[in-house]
């Protein structure tokens, strides 16, 4: 007989017989080391947060970059492995000017997501075009964007899946701060209370204690589109949680 | 001549055998005018395929319908058109699965631009005008060159009568080198029309390759509206 997991789990090309891939499910669970990140949808905007893990004090916080631009309307915030996560970084950032570039005009979120995932998915030793890599990608996405003017918050996971959702959380702390997401979420709520809700969060579930170093903020916004907060603005929010 | 005690062909030229040239172009003739508005675009084309002396067909259209708000009117190497036209139907029906939204006028605009430019040592020897509907409702007019230069205006006549065209909509539209006391005055969707079907009349006098009838499409928010009116068929 075999084990379950012990015989399926080598190649990420062979479904075990209860028809999994565990090599996908085990990158989805490497997310899960990750730093926590945070993302919330309102009517004016959408707010990413992530926490940043400063092992050591000779480490310049600066130079952890856990929120980038794709484009001026997307912004990404990623959990896992980081250089992971600049692959799909690059190939979000090449579809949307690509897009730019052919149709002259801003790719919707979904387009950029879908553009992702199928990076995401090619893995394997197989395949016409030879494929971009031989395991899973070990990240978590979230995408904050405008279309057409209104906020969108979307999430892809190692398997390529993309949802859209109002608020998600992802890296270590996902599971307390998605529950507290649920229970304090509201679709009408105004950015800055999302601000607020999603530090408050972070504070929740972080290890160390929160402060403006270890921790990002961008807002997402129709008026100043992808807005990375400084260290000042960090700050001042922190103060004012309860 | 001789080689090796064996007589060769001679290397002169021989009669009867000639060297031909690889001509992969035909102009098949045609002329097209646009006309934007506030809130409509007006789009004509002659229905008339030729070459040389010889007419092809009488009734050819010439209006390629993209999408709901969207017409693309080409001309030039007629295989060349069925070819360029062929391929951005296929990739607007591309765009359409994966982005799950019609194109803009302004998207196919762009796209059309790439795509002609992608053939640059080799191009479509086409002359396209594109009338459509943005984002906002107003009507647009794109015109390109064949190597996908595109210019974005309010009126432009293209095609074999293109040179003759152009010069009248200048002066009926655009009000050109004329004293006017405040704005361009704004064409009416019917004027428009007339205009259009005016400046056939006159190319058709004077372009043997325009001719037969003129086909006309005019766009609003509504739809597309496709009219038909004769020209000399000599």
């Amino acid at each position: 007989m075999f084990l379950t997991r012990s015989e399926y789990d080598r190649g990420v090309n062979t479904f075990s017989p209860e028809g999994r891939l565990f090599q996908v499910e085990y990158a989805i669970e490497a997310i899960k080391l990750g730093s926590t990140a945070i993302g919330i949808c309102t009517s004016e905007g959408v707010v990413l947060a992530v926490e940043k893990r400063i092992t050591s004090s000779l480490m310049v916080p600066s130079t952890v970059e856990k929120i980038v631009e794709v484009d001026k309307h997307i912004g990404c915030a990623t959990s896992g492995l980081m250089a992971d996560a600049r692959t799909l970084i690059e190939r979000a950032r090449v579809e949307c000017q690509n897009h730019w570039f052919v149709y002259n005009e801003r790719m919707s979120i979904e387009s950029c997501a879908q553009a992702v995932s199928a990076l995401a998915i090619q893995f394997g030793d197989s395949g016409d075009g030879g494929s971009a890599m031989s395991r899973p990608f070990g990240v978590a996405i979230l995408f904050a964007g405008i279309e057409e003017g209104k906020p969108q918050l979307w999430h892809m996971d190692p398997s390529g899946t993309y949802i859209r959702y109002g608020a998600k959380a992802i890296g270590s702390g996902s599971e307390g701060a998605q529950q507290n997401l649920q229970d304090n979420y509201t679709a009408e709520m105004s950015l800055n209370d999302a601000i607020v809700l999603a530090l408050n969060t972070l504070k929740q579930v972080m290890e160390d204690k929160i402060n403006s170093t270890n921790v990002e903020v961008m807002t997402m916004t129709s008026e100043k589109l992808f807005r990375m907060h400084t260290k000042e603005e960090v700050e001042q929010i922190i103060s004012d949680l309860a | 001549m001789n080689f090796m005690g064996i007589e060769q062909f001679p290397d002169y030229k021989v009669p009867g055998t000639q060297h031909q040239d690889f001509s992969p172009y035909e102009s098949n003739g045609g002329s097209i005018v646009a006309i934007a508005g506030d809130d409509y675009v007006v789009i004509a084309a002659d229905t008339r395929l030729s070459s040389g002396y010889t007419i092809h067909t009488r009734k050819q259209n010439k209006l390629f319908q993209l999408s709901g708000k969207t017409v693309l009117g080409s001309t030039g190497c007629w295989c060349d058109t069925l070819a360029l036209t062929a391929l951005v139907k296929a990739r607007m029906q591309m765009y359409e699965h994966t982005h799950l939204k019609t194109m803009s006028t302004d998207a196919i605009a762009q796209m059309l631009s790439i795509i002609m430019y992608n053939k640059r040592f080799f191009p479509y020897y086409v002359s396209n005008v594109l009338a459509g509907l943005d984002n906002e409702g107003k009507g647009v007019v794109y015109s390109y060159d064949p190597i996908g230069h595109c210019e974005r205006a309010t009126y432009r006549a293209g095609g074999s009568a293109g040179a003759l065209l152009q010069p009248v909509l200048d002066n009926q539209i655009g009000f050109k080198n004329m004293q006017l006391d405040g704005e361009i005055p704004k064409v009416s969707k019917d004027r428009a029309v007339a205009i259009a079907t005016d400046t056939f009349i006159s190319a058709a006098e004077r372009d043997i390759y325009t001719g037969d009838a003129v086909c006309i499409n005019i766009i609003t928010k509504d739809g597309i509206e496709v009219k038909e009116v004769q020209l000399r068929k000599d």
